[in-house]
């Protein structure tokens, strides 16, 4: 028994010796990144060919009231009841839109096929999707593109070759240097920060870290990125590895980076219940509804994501610009109302445009 | 065998070590294991050591440490749960239900205590009565909960929870209060375990069920009460987990029932059953967490938390089949 204790001690002791000489894991991917410029401009794009689908022998609908249904990954959710306001907003400014929102209850795929196959035997001119699957939903999707329907995707994609265009919310690079620009205006161009991810492995995250790391050096080279520690997706594991960085670095740590809509309201709550409100900045990437208690108590100033009526308010103008044949394949932009000018990227999708940031004045407003 | 070689002889002069050894002798190699982690991690790195670093240690894992005290009492008795995690998730929806309906918040603390009790009452029913193996039932209402639970809140989460509601935010004398509850509730399981009839009847029925009816044990109520019991614990370990921070959110952290049976395991409960105690089971879920915070402390990366839990696994369940090897041949 005496050997079983020298063992574990061992392990114990060695794996606390090796570990000192590591330098801290990033939790980045090794993928090459593509930081965006450091002011406002957009950043470059890789040219790629159009690989949607075409939808055959589509009548003329241009200028025409065309009748168009929405199909989300479920209905009854915040965020896609967000979705479709944004659709109904852009319906009723264009004033040629029929829209109307018909989504399963759950997130189900197989109910999500029924129904779209349902509206493509009654007869509808577009349909918006976000799919529960990118491959079980592409046959019914191609099924709609044959039948002459105008198909584009928003939120979660299918492949590209059943739909003709997907409105992309957030590219990696953008919501990276979303967060960098919050958290240097919050901490300083020489703050110190460490970032709560879920997993080293979870692909958009250590994407978005990949991403963020990049930006960091080449916009804000003077930030000191301390450390990543990793949380599950487990909110209590989470605040005590927020807690165990505030203990560990003391006053030199002025931000933490919450990579999830489980790491970002733990770290804040950390924060708070140490009492480092105001000292401690905490930006990161949650859903409103999670933050809510955090910003509304002015302990987070900053939350980056997406703001899903602007999604479906674009998705609606792009399934108007393709029926009316302006958005063709090869376009490198396309109007879409109050949102202006949208690019297209990755050969088939449009790209919403900067991420946003929830805070005091218009977290209210949001319920997802 | 390395222990092969012991005479047999040497054993009749055991010394009051040995036989201290031979009853916590798990809990022993945790300790010993935990003294040369804060001290080995304090000389790299004397932060590790500041008060508000070992209360971030010592409350960390609090409410797996009060679940696994159930857990332990479970696995002595001879079945398993794989469903405390999805039950400790369902009960903390309830908790925060009510808490925002606006019911005093003494009813939002009981009310999941005992409809843990109530829940795990029907599971031990299942086992002692209907004979059926607890893996099994388990399996079944980890499902149902899990299904239930997702289907009932839509995934939404709850927030707005009333501050005198958040109990486990409470820190009287600077103490974090799910240190208050940790200690306390493992000393009463552990004196109850130890000195009452019914606590010491639990290592009979786990130790030879057989040998336990034939002296009198009313098995199949006492299976039922330990379920009961191992409920109204994980109504309890839900009070810290559902008070911890501002939002409830509707999913658990992953993996949690296998957390807390690594607790009760490295702890030194024989997952074979009728040996072990929850003070075993408690100083793991502290270890667990002393470790991951050196592992940050010493700039490791997280995936070391699980290697090292693993070989404390292997070496346990290794320890406790020689113990009952040796055991078997005096």
């Amino acid at each position: 028994m005496k050997k079983i204790i020298l063992a574990s001690l061992m392990s114990l002791s060695l794996s606390a010796s090796f570990a000192h000489a590591q330098s801290p894991w990033t939790g980045g991917d090794d993928l090459p990144t593509n930081p965006l410029a450091c002011d406002g401009t957009a950043g470059t794009v890789a040219a790629k060919p159009y690989d949607g689908g075409e939808a055959t022998n589509a009548p003329d609908r241009k200028g025409k009231t065309i009748k168009v249904v929405d199909v989300p990954k479920l209905v009854g959710i915040g965020y896609f009841n967000a979705t479709s306001k944004g659709i109904a907003d852009a319906a009723a400014e264009m004033k040629t839109m029929d829209a109307k929102t018909d989504g399963p209850t759950k997130a189900n795929i197989d109910d999500q096929i029924t129904l779209i196959d349902n509206y493509i035997t009654s007869g509808v001119d577009g349909i918006l999707f976000a799919a529960n699957d990118p491959v079980a939903i592409a046959p019914v999707l191609k099924k709609a593109l044959a039948a002459g329907i105008n198909v584009v995707g928003y939120d979660a994609n299918s492949t590209p070759d059943a739909r003709q265009w997907f409105v992309n919310q957030a590219e990696f690079n953008g919501i990276a240097k979303s967060v960098i620009d919050n958290l240097a205006a919050e901490i300083g161009e020489d703050g110190a920060f460490a970032i709560v991810t879920s997993t080293f492995t979870t692909p958009n995250q250590a994407r978005w870290i990949a991403e963020m790391g990049a930006y960091q050096a080449k916009c804000h080279p003077k930030m000191k990125w301390l450390e990543t520690v990793e949380a599950q997706e487990d909110n209590i594991l989470s605040f005590n590895q927020a807690n165990t960085l505030i203990n560990k670095y003391g006053d030199e740590l002025k931000g933490i980076v919450g990579m999830t809509s489980v790491a970002t309201p733990a770290s804040a709550d950390a924060v708070t219940q140490a009492g480092k409100c105001g000292k401690v900045a905490v930006v990161g990437l949650a859903t409103p509804n999670a933050m809510k208690p955090y910003v509304e108590s002015g302990c987070v100033k900053s939350v980056v994501l997406w703001n899903p009526v602007d999604l479906g308010y674009a998705a609606a103008y792009v399934l108007r610009a393709t029926a009316d044949g302006d958005l063709k394949p090869g376009a490198t932009s396309v109007k879409a109302g109050k949102l202006g000018e949208l690019k297209v990227i990755n050969g088939s999708e449009v790209l919403l445009g900067s991420p946003f940031v929830f805070n005091k004045e218009n977290i209210g407003q949001f319920d997802f | 065998m390395a222990f092969a070689d012991h005479p047999t002889a040497r054993r009749s002069e055991r010394s009051l070590l040995h036989r201290l050894y031979s009853a916590y002798g798990q809990e022993a190699v945790i300790l010993v294991a935990m003294v040369a982690l804060f001290v080995i991690v304090g000389l790299i790195n004397p932060r590790f050591l500041s008060p508000e670093n070992l209360n971030t240690i010592f409350s960390g894992n609090a409410y797996i440490a009060v679940a696994a005290i159930g857990m332990a009492m479970i696995i002595i008795t001879g079945h398993i749960d794989v469903s405390v995690g999805a039950l400790i998730g369902v009960l903390a929806t309830i908790s925060g239900t009510l808490a925002v309906a606006g019911y005093p918040v003494w009813v939002a603390w009981l009310v999941p205590i005992l409809v843990g009790m109530a829940v795990n009452a029907l599971v031990g029913a299942m086992v002692a009565y209907a004979r059926i193996p607890s893996i099994v039932v388990t399996l079944g209402m980890l499902s149902i909960l899990r299904g239930g639970l997702i289907s009932v809140t839509g995934g939404a989460w709850i927030s707005g929870l009333p501050k005198e509601f958040l109990i486990a935010q409470a820190k009287p004398l600077g103490v974090p209060a799910p240190i208050y509850f940790m200690v306390i509730l493992t000393l009463a399981a552990a004196f109850w375990m130890r000195y009452s009839a019914f606590g010491r009847s639990l290592y009979a029925i786990g130790g030879n069920p057989e040998a336990a009816r034939a002296s009198g044990i009313p098995i199949e109520r006492r299976t039922v009460m330990v379920f009961v019991i191992h409920g109204a614990f994980a109504g309890l370990a839900t009070l810290l987990f559902a008070t911890q921070l501002q939002i409830i959110q509707s999913t658990v952290p992953p993996n949690l029932e296998l957390t807390v049976i690594t607790a009760a395991v490295i702890g030194g409960v024989s997952i074979l059953g009728g040996t072990g105690t929850v003070i075993g089971s408690t100083l793991a879920a502290i270890l667990f967490a002393a470790i991951g915070s050196a592992l940050i402390f010493t700039n490791v990366s997280a995936y070391w938390l699980r290697a090292v839990i693993g070989v404390l696994i292997l070496v346990t369940v290794l320890a406790d089949m020689i113990r009952r090897r040796r055991q078997g041949r005096a």
